[in-house]
């Protein structure tokens, strides 16, 4: 069974996210207040941890820096304000996606399970001299591995496995995140920019991940061909 | 002409300074000429009394000369006049007199003309008119004329001339001419000194005004400017106050006015902002709770089977209520938020028509809304916030599916070189001219007692409007009771350019015509 860490402050509402998760076949570890969720997570580590933005303690952006020093493990932040700079400032530290107050449970299930997916696919995928080995679950460029979170692996390999082919931002969000129908188109725009800052020689001249300005990105392919 | 005279107009300082120095000119221009005439008077005044003065000297010298005198014939007393002359031009070279003896005929025997020599003076300097007042009165005439030579030089003169008695020869004619010019020289002289003297007074007047509208004007300028950057929103702007004058009260009350409309401000400012905050701020915190509840209520209803019918139902109720209380919430946030101006734009470049597909098929996947749409191009790409646009399409095409009491909804779009047009027809309902200013109203209502089936915010349109304005769109509407309405949205395809025209008109196509007989 995935563990999932619910941080949260409202005690009714972390009572009803556990009842709901653990309903859907997820064990729960409950954390009130932000300065208490590294001694649980080193000693408890879980799969996925639900972070809400206000916190007592530290607050939750902060919460996601310090977790994301140490670990890939998927973040999901809950928010009551979906519109305001909170949500990118979560996404900046590290988070993977957000859900915003109120949302229905069988939503939050749904993403939590995206984020959980483990990627079946079996084998390794390219972009120029960029190594994506599925199964390892590792991408290689000159020989060293670079450290990408689940979702930014996941983009990446999304990308890879058409080389051709523009997604156009609705489409990665489908696809990565498991959105039904448009949502925020930040979200895909915040983690490109991540996964261009760990795997771009220079992120302002990108070679592997290229915008196609209009429309999307598309995985980067070798000069002669173009 | 039309631009100097505009800035005459704006400036006060322009205009002090050229009526100023019309009125300069004017008056230096008046004692000028007063000046001059009384000056030129007195000189040649002056000169003719002289003269008249030395003509009588010289009038009973000649007399005495002449009664002294002794000649046999016409060719001694030629001889003696002259003598008379040459003795005269003399007498009368400082003055620049002539002197000129001519016959009476008639009274005399000697027909000749003598005049001072040598002389070139036309003698038609002197007028018959003169002659003739001179022959027939006994007493001494003068007059103002002008001496002409017979070199061609004219001099302003004058002429003194009478009766001249000589024994044995009979009465003449004798004249006293003086040159003027000498005078009028000296006139001339003066007028061009008055004429400089007129032309620096007017610079000098010129630049004490100018000194003195400095003086004068520019703390008026710096009040202006100052004024002008508290309308633009500088309202810790003041004036300086330096001195103790009218300028000064004039500042004071300026700025005691400005710290009043400040503190104003600020509590206003304040006000709305507490409110507006209060707004967003109880919508964020009812936020959790009600995810709470949603997923309580969640949780009961899966489970409603085991439940009894009417705590299914309940559950089923709660849901809805829920939704709705969602609905409405964010519907509230967004307009606190348009209150407060802080709706931002988040400008993308998308496919409006896809967008309009999306909508309908989102909102009526089953029945049959008709969408047309009527460009040559598939795509109608437009540069605008892409959530936004969504919403106000959902806003109209709900609205109208509400309203449209099952009858058919019609969708269109529509464009132009530079605008977008979607349209949403309804033949429900409608609604009444009278209520037309009402529309967009927040939680305004066609008919309240009306039942409601869909359980919309009473938000929808007025949010709608608000992020229409915020595109620089037009959102209008047109309604006919038991004929339907008629809803019209017009964006420009490049956000910051205005709707210039209308793809569709706000007239349904099916009305139009009937309009129009």
């Amino acid at each position: 069974m995935p563990l999932v860490m619910v941080v949260d402050d409202d005690q009714d509402l972390a009572e009803m996210l556990s009842i709901v998760l653990t309903g859907a076949g997820m064990e729960v570890d409950l954390v009130n207040r932000g300065d208490q969720v590294m001694d649980l997570f080193n000693s408890h580590t879980p799969d996925l941890v639900l972070l809400d933005v206000m916190l007592p303690g530290i607050d939750g952006i902060e919460v996601c820096r310090i977790i994301r020093e140490s670990s890939m493990v998927p973040i999901v932040m809950l928010t009551a304000k979906g519109d305001t700079q909170d949500v990118v400032l979560g996404l900046e530290a590290g988070a993977d996606d957000y859900m915003v107050k109120p949302f229905k449970p069988q939503e939050l299930v749904a993403r939590i399970n995206t984020r959980l997916r483990r990627n079946t696919k079996v084998g390794s995928l390219s972009i120029l001299d960029l190594v994506i080995d599925q199964l390892e679950h590792k991408v290689i460029k000159d020989g060293k591995e670079i450290a990408l979170t689940r979702l930014e692996f996941d983009l990446l390999a999304t990308l890879a496995k058409e080389p051709g082919r523009v997604f156009t931002r609705e489409a990665l969000l489908s696809e990565v995140w498991g959105y039904q129908h448009a949502a925020d188109t930040r979200l895909v725009n915040v983690h490109v920019q991540r996964l261009r800052s760990k795997i771009e020689s220079d992120a302002d001249n990108p070679e592997y991940v290229l915008t196609v300005r209009g429309v999307g990105y598309k995985a980067g392919a070798a000069k002669a061909q173009l | 002409m039309m631009i100097s005279k505009l800035r005459i107009k704006q400036s006060l300082s322009l205009k002090v300074l050229i009526i100023n120095i019309i009125f300069a000119i004017f008056i230096a221009t008046i004692i000028g000429i007063f000046v001059q005439n009384r000056v030129a008077s007195t000189v040649i005044n002056e000169k003719i009394s002289i003269s008249k003065v030395e003509a009588a000297g010289a009038l009973y010298s000649a007399q005495r000369y002449f009664k002294l005198a002794r000649f046999k014939d016409d060719k001694e007393l030629n001889k003696v006049i002259q003598d008379f002359i040459a003795l005269s031009r003399e007498d009368g070279f400082f003055s620049g007199r002539e002197t000129v003896i001519l016959p009476i005929p008639n009274l005399t025997k000697n027909q000749s003309v003598y005049q001072t020599v040598p002389t070139l003076l036309v003698l038609d300097s002197i007028s018959e008119k003169f002659r003739d007042q001179v022959t027939k009165n006994e007493d001494v005439s003068n007059e103002r004329i002008t001496i002409s030579y017979s070199d061609g030089k004219d001099f302003p003169g004058f002429i003194i001339g009478t009766k001249l008695n000589i024994p044995r020869s009979g009465t003449y004619e004798i004249y006293y001419l003086f040159k003027l010019d000498a005078q009028y020289q000296s006139i001339e002289n003066i007028t061009w000194t008055l004429v400089f003297t007129v032309f620096l007074l007017i610079i000098l007047i010129t630049i004490s005004t100018k000194f003195v509208i400095r003086q004068v004007v520019s703390p008026v300028q710096a009040a202006a400017l100052v004024a002008e950057k508290f309308t633009r929103g500088d309202f810790s702007s003041r004036m300086v106050v330096a001195s103790n004058d009218e300028l000064a009260s004039l500042g004071n009350s300026f700025n005691e006015m400005a710290v009043s409309i400040q503190q104003q401000i600020y509590r206003l400012e304040n006000l709305s902002m507490l409110q507006q905050r209060f707004v967003s701020d109880v919508s964020h915190e009812l936020r959790t709770p009600l995810t709470t509840l949603r997923m309580a209520a969640e949780v009961i209803y899966q489970g409603k089977d085991s439940f009894d019918t009417s705590i299914a139902r309940s559950s089923e109720l709660l849901i809805n209520q829920i939704d709705r209380f969602e609905l409405l919430l964010s519907d509230l946030l967004e307009v606190s938020r348009f209150d407060a101006e802080a709706a931002s734009i988040d400008l993308t470049t998308f496919n409006i028509a896809n967008l309009v597909k999306r909508t309908v098929d989102y909102l009526h996947p089953t029945k049959a809304t008709k969408l047309i749409i009527d460009s040559p191009n598939e795509s109608i790409p437009i540069q605008a916030d892409q959530r936004r646009i969504e919403r106000i399409l959902r806003n109209l095409v709900s609205n109208a599916l509400d309203h449209s009491e099952g009858k058919n909804v019609i969708v269109r779009i529509a464009e132009s070189d530079n605008e977008v047009a979607v349209s949403v027809r309804d033949f429900g309902l409608g609604f009444n001219e009278e209520d037309a200013p009402f529309l967009f109203d927040r939680f305004w209502r066609a008919d309240p007692s009306r039942a409601r089936t869909r359980g919309g915010s009473g938000l929808g349109l007025s949010i709608a409007l608000e992020d229409t304005k915020l595109h620089q769109g037009q959102l209008l509407a047109w309604g006919s009771p038991h004929q339907g309405a008629h809803f019209v949205l017009t964006l420009p395809k490049n956000h910051g350019t205005l709707v210039q025209s209308f793809p569709i008109t706000l007239i349904p196509e099916d009305k139009l015509s009937t309009v129009k007989e």
